[in-house]
């Protein structure tokens, strides 16, 4: 194993694991305010296709970024809807997101299979430039790599140092306490949500932009339901979730690499990763208050009448 | 109350309105003359018909038949990928007056061949699968010739001596593809190596894209694949500057304008025209049907610009050896990576070894299972 190996695996982990540390954040951002998103798989799905689409169509990937991101809020707000609006479970409203995110992507999608797009432009960091090419392309990513460490501290920032993270964390522990604090908690959730699904369509539009560079039916492959994971995993905290997101993506790296040497770890084992994480964080630190989830997530706000 | 309840009632239909538009997709491309079809045929794949790949292949084989034979109707249906849905979906076909039924997708082979039995009057042929009847056969390319010309190409355009190869499954016909592909490239450069990486899946874009980013991270400066669309595999390599083969359909050489070595597609549309006409004047017989690149039933599509004279002169040079016979690709001695002789000296991998292949020619990295 070579010190050009490890390179690689890191170099891997970066790749595949922006679009899932993005989704990560948007659903963190979700459920401080309360609100847990099941749907999350068929909003990547829908912002995936819908991003691609766009980027297929307008020659231009920023276009389909920012369409992804719009479609992405769009499906958190119909969420919002549901849950803020009409009251309504949110597991169940989630599980129906999801499925109709999977007939919709497919719909949207349909015309774009084995579209070539212009994917993002690849990116050296300057003084990295005049080292081997090898080397060189390990290094270059494209611009939402880039962005997606500052977009964790940022995500941090809002939430544990703004008042609107404060009200934010207020409503997701305790509705009825920051409503009598003054704050509007359907409105706080129903931004929370729209911040989520930005966040979640950058996520996708990694994914089909960036990373793919093609749209096929139900790419995302449980990607929501392993962003889903995370977020436990990192106990609803941004900058944990930079770890989450590593170890695993780093997990599918290094699996790939050892397949090369003969090796052959069962990816359909693998993919139980994220989830034994999760569960391990569960069993160690799941009585503790500091860790413990936002106490009013997953429940119906019923406001005072 | 009543006011209350309007905005589900609203929600419910604009839900309802779009399921109902997401389940008008299926159209059938019917071209009917006026006299009536003088054959219909039921075409079914598993996957999109425009993925740049396998199924695209086998829509324009199928399609084929139709601009030789006008006055055939075709009936076509993509994404059946499940053998349940293969079956009904062959049942309504033939509802709908198909006498001959073109299945394309590993997973119909099982659902055709109960059919063929039940309706004995309708003639079934599958793609690349291996069982026969009375009115049930099987077509398709042989593509290891063609992947030892890939290979060919790919050993003498690498710089690392280090060629990627992106699988789906360890299956047999995969392994075979994997080892044509390296005996190619050894024939020329006798220090290229083969790395394999598997997804477990047919069509996980982005599973191809960490293998391909994997491979290249490895060393690897040739990317080749065998799974269903191989878009994202080229887009990829394109994107880190690397040569890249392209396989299933002639359409990939799109996703890669500078750095495209070459690549092999599926051209069935003259066997199944032929395969058709049988069909029509009644002489159709269940045969066991393979046919390679002399045959028209796989094509190599264009060099890429940055494949020098000298690459392209040897490639046409090995092609010609093939055909002419002088040279067959799994002739001994052939050993394995453990050297194990797998092909003795003087002998042949037979057809239908080639089908179940699960060992790897020494110089190939990886797993075989």
């Amino acid at each position: 194993m070579t010190p050009l190996a490890l390179l690689g695996v890191i170099s891997s982990a970066i790749f595949s694991g922006t679009s899932l540390l993005y989704t990560t954040l948007g659903e963190i951002v979700g459920e401080r305010s309360g609100i847990v998103n099941l749907g999350l798989e068929g909003v990547l799905l829908v912002s995936a296709a819908s991003g691609f689409a766009a980027s297929a169509v307008s020659g231009n990937p920023y276009v389909g970024v920012l369409v992804a991101m719009l479609a992405g809020g769009l499906m958190n707000l119909v969420l919002g809807y549901l849950v803020v609006t009409r009251k309504a479970n949110q597991l169940a409203s989630g599980l129906a997101l999801m499925f109709f995110g999977f007939g919709l992507s497919a719909w949207i999608g349909r015309a774009y299979v084995g579209a070539k797009i212009v994917g993002l432009p690849r990116l050296s960091l300057p003084g990295l430039s005049n080292l081997p090419i090898l080397y060189g392309s390990l290094l270059s990513f494209d611009p939402l790599i880039y962005l997606v460490l500052p977009t964790a501290v940022l995500v941090w920032w809002v939430l544990f140092r703004t008042r609107w993270g404060l009200s934010l964390r207020a409503v997701g522990e305790a509705p009825d306490t920051a409503f009598a604090a003054g704050r509007n908690p359907g409105r706080i959730r129903y931004r929370a949500l729209l911040v989520g699904g930005l966040l979640a369509g950058v996520g996708a539009a990694h994914l089909s932009i960036a990373y793919a560079m093609n749209w096929t039916e139900y790419m995302t492959a449980g990607r929501g339901f392993i962003a889903i994971a995370l977020v436990i995993f990192s106990k609803w905290h941004p900058l944990r979730a930079i770890v989450g997101a590593l170890l695993f993506s780093g997990a599918v790296a290094f699996q790939l690499l050892l397949q090369s040497s003969g090796i052959q770890v069962s990816p359909f084992l693998l993919n139980t990763v994220p989830y034994l994480l999760t569960l391990l964080v569960l069993i160690g630190w799941g009585g503790r208050r500091k860790y413990a989830a936002p106490a009013s997530l997953g429940r119906v706000y019923q406001g005072t009448e | 109350m009543k006011t209350k309840s309007l905005p589900s009632i609203v929600a419910v239909v604009v839900l309802a309105a779009l399921l109902l538009a997401a389940c008008g997709q299926a159209a059938p491309s019917a071209a009917p003359t006026e006299a009536g079809p003088c054959l219909t045929i039921g075409a079914l794949h598993g996957g999109p018909i425009n993925d740049a790949g396998y199924n695209q292949a086998m829509h324009e084989s199928v399609m084929a038949i139709q601009e030789s034979i006008p006055c055939v109707k075709i009936i076509e249906a993509e994404n059946v990928p499940e053998e349940a849905g293969a079956t009904s979906t062959m049942e309504n076909m033939i509802q709908q007056g198909a006498q001959m039924i073109i299945a394309t997708a590993f997973n119909h082979q099982y659902p055709a061949l109960e059919l063929s039995a039940k309706y004995p009057e309708v003639i079934f042929e599958h793609a690349g699968g291996w069982e026969m009847g009375p009115n049930f056969a099987n077509f398709f390319g042989n593509p290891p010739d063609t992947w030892y010309l890939m290979g060919v190409a790919a050993g003498l355009m690498t710089e690392s001596d280090q060629l990627g190869f992106v699988a789906a499954f360890p299956l047999g016909w995969t392994l075979t593809f994997i080892n044509a592909f390296e005996l190619g490239a050894q024939s020329v450069n006798p220090d290229a190596e083969t790395t394999v990486a598997y997804t477990f899946a047919w069509g996980d874009a982005a599973k191809e894209a960490d293998a391909t980013n994997s491979l290249i991270n490895q060393g690897a400066d040739v990317v080749t694949m065998h799974v269903d669309s191989p878009a994202t595999v080229i887009s990829t390599a394109e994107s880190r500057g690397v040569y890249s083969i392209g396989f299933q359909s002639l359409a990939a050489q799109q996703f890669a304008p500078e750095n495209w070595i070459s690549g092999t597609g599926y051209t069935l549309g003259d066997k199944l025209t032929w395969l058709a006409s049988t069909v029509i004047d009644g002489t159709w017989e269940p045969i066991f049907l393979r046919c390679g690149i002399e045959d028209g039933c796989m094509a190599m599509a264009p060099f890429g610009p940055k494949v020098p004279q000298e690459v392209k002169d040897e490639v046409d040079r090995v092609r010609a050896d093939i055909a002419a016979g002088n040279l067959v690709v799994f002739a001994g001695p052939i050993v394995d990576q453990e050297g194990t002789v797998k092909v003795a000296d003087g002998e042949e991998l037979s057809a239908d070894a080639m089908g179940s292949v699960d060992w790897f020619v020494e110089g190939v990295n990886g797993s075989p299972k």
